[in-house]
């Protein structure tokens, strides 16, 4: 699995809307037929994405952030009886993960068991940028992260937060593209603006009665 | 490949939680010395998450769900290196500006990761509800930026191809776990409540 040291420079930023599609055009060109129509259709709205500034940026050590929202990605190999472990250990947990919202900057994660249960891939979304993220979780669950992680090859332990944040810069692939839909929410935000809905909707009702 | 069926949310009671905490007491005898210590200080804690009703849900076809938002994980093989090559560039010159993905409106959040040389593309995304919807909605409202991005990935037959769902279910892992942190929030809804603080504050201000 390839891995990437830093997140990759943007290149091409310097060039004109016109240059980009034109560039769009020549790479496009032979590009299979549905891609090549896609383009042509989809000309108006790629031009408008083309002219808008960059949205883009990343997550500090590694990995893209959107606004508030970063994203961490990466592929660990299992040790030997690792990935039955954690299998057997996920489906026990069936989604409870308490620990996580104690973290209170997790958005969201994925366990993804991948080329036949000899790596995991793990993939979140989470608020700020990578060095806190990790320091948080060393701080905050070092258990919980210690009982998933030891399935892992080389992972030092949480209670050495320098060298497991080393090794799982390591092993991440930062994104190439990134998305999120309210990048300017982190999930405190959002749990604080469910409260207030809430609140809003109990207000209205009492005026209502 | 994991698959889950939904089950009753009701919490368990010890005779329940005492048998998962043996099984997983076995599982980590042969654990790494820090996965057996950290199994010990965890006790407390696990005990509790063991005791909670599943929080684990299925988002139909393929994939987690919890509550209202579900995952979507596919490695899809490029074509050619050209075509990695090619998708690599657009990205680069899209430079995070996903409206077409606003307008959807179902898409939390989503990663576009390249792998093994350029040779494989990971894409992973949360989204809104089932994933037959889910796909429905891309192919109606934004079928040629689906086509520009994926038209690269080894075999791609096009969304508007009644083919496209086997394809994707094709190339798609389900999670084996999966955690939401805002489980009960859509997309709208979030984007409503965003609106909805703001007013609040400024009513607030208002009075003050």
């Amino acid at each position: 699995m390839a891995t990437q040291t830093a997140t990759p420079t943007r290149a091409k930023q310097s060039l004109t809307v016109d240059e980009k599609i034109q560039k769009m055009r020549e790479l496009y060109a032979d590009a299979p037929e549905i891609g090549k129509a896609a383009l042509e259709n989809g000309l108006p709205q790629l031009t408008e994405a083309l002219a808008a500034p960059s949205a883009q940026q990343t997550a500090g050590r590694i990995g893209l952030r959107q606004g508030k929202v970063s994203e961490l990605c990466v592929f660990l190999p299992f040790v030997e009886g690792g990935a039955k472990r954690l299998r057997a250990f996920l489906q026990l947990l069936e989604g409870n993960f308490r620990a996580a919202d104690a973290v209170g900057t997790v958005h969201d994660m994925r366990f993804v068991f991948v080329d036949n249960d000899t790596k995991l891939l793990f993939a979140t979304a989470y608020d700020g940028d990578f060095d806190p993220y990790i320091e948080d979780f060393a701080a905050k669950i070092p258990n919980a992260m210690d009982l998933w992680l030891c399935n892992c090859e080389g992972y030092p332990g949480m209670r050495n937060p320098a060298a497991a944040a080393d090794w799982i810069a390591s092993h991440q692939i930062a994104a190439e593209a990134w998305y999120v839909n309210s990048p300017n929410l982190t999930g405190a935000e959002t749990r604080r603006l469910e409260k207030v809905g809430k609140a809003l909707d109990e207000l209205l009702d009492k005026i209502g009665d | 490949m994991a698959t889950q069926t939904p089950s009753a949310t009701t919490p368990r009671g010890d005779a329940a939680v005492e048998p998962k905490i043996q099984t997983l007491r076995e599982l980590y005898a042969d654990a790494p010395q820090l996965g057996r210590d950290a199994l010990e200080k965890a006790m407390p804690n696990l005990k509790r998450e063991l005791a909670a009703g599943t929080g684990a849900q299925n988002a139909g076809r393929i994939g987690a769900r919890q509550g209202k938002v579900s995952e979507l994980t596919g490695i899809f093989p490029f074509a050619t290196p050209a075509g990695a090559n090619r998708l690599r560039v657009l990205l680069q010159f899209l430079d995070g500006n996903f409206k077409l993905a606003d307008a959807v409106g179902t898409v939390h959040d989503m990663r576009f990761v390249f792998l093994d040389n350029d040779t494989k593309l990971l894409f992973c995304t949360a989204y809104d509800g089932e994933w037959d919807a889910y796909i429905d909605d891309f192919a109606t409202k934004i079928p040629d930026a689906l086509d520009l991005l994926f038209c690269d990935a080894d075999g791609w037959p096009g969304i508007r191809n009644p083919k496209i769902k086997d394809w994707i279910v094709g190339h798609q892992i389900a999670a084996q776990a999966w955690y939401v942190g805002n489980p009960n929030l859509t997309v709208a809804e979030t984007r409503r409540l965003a609106k909805v603080g703001k007013a609040v504050e400024e009513l607030l201000d208002k009075i003050a």
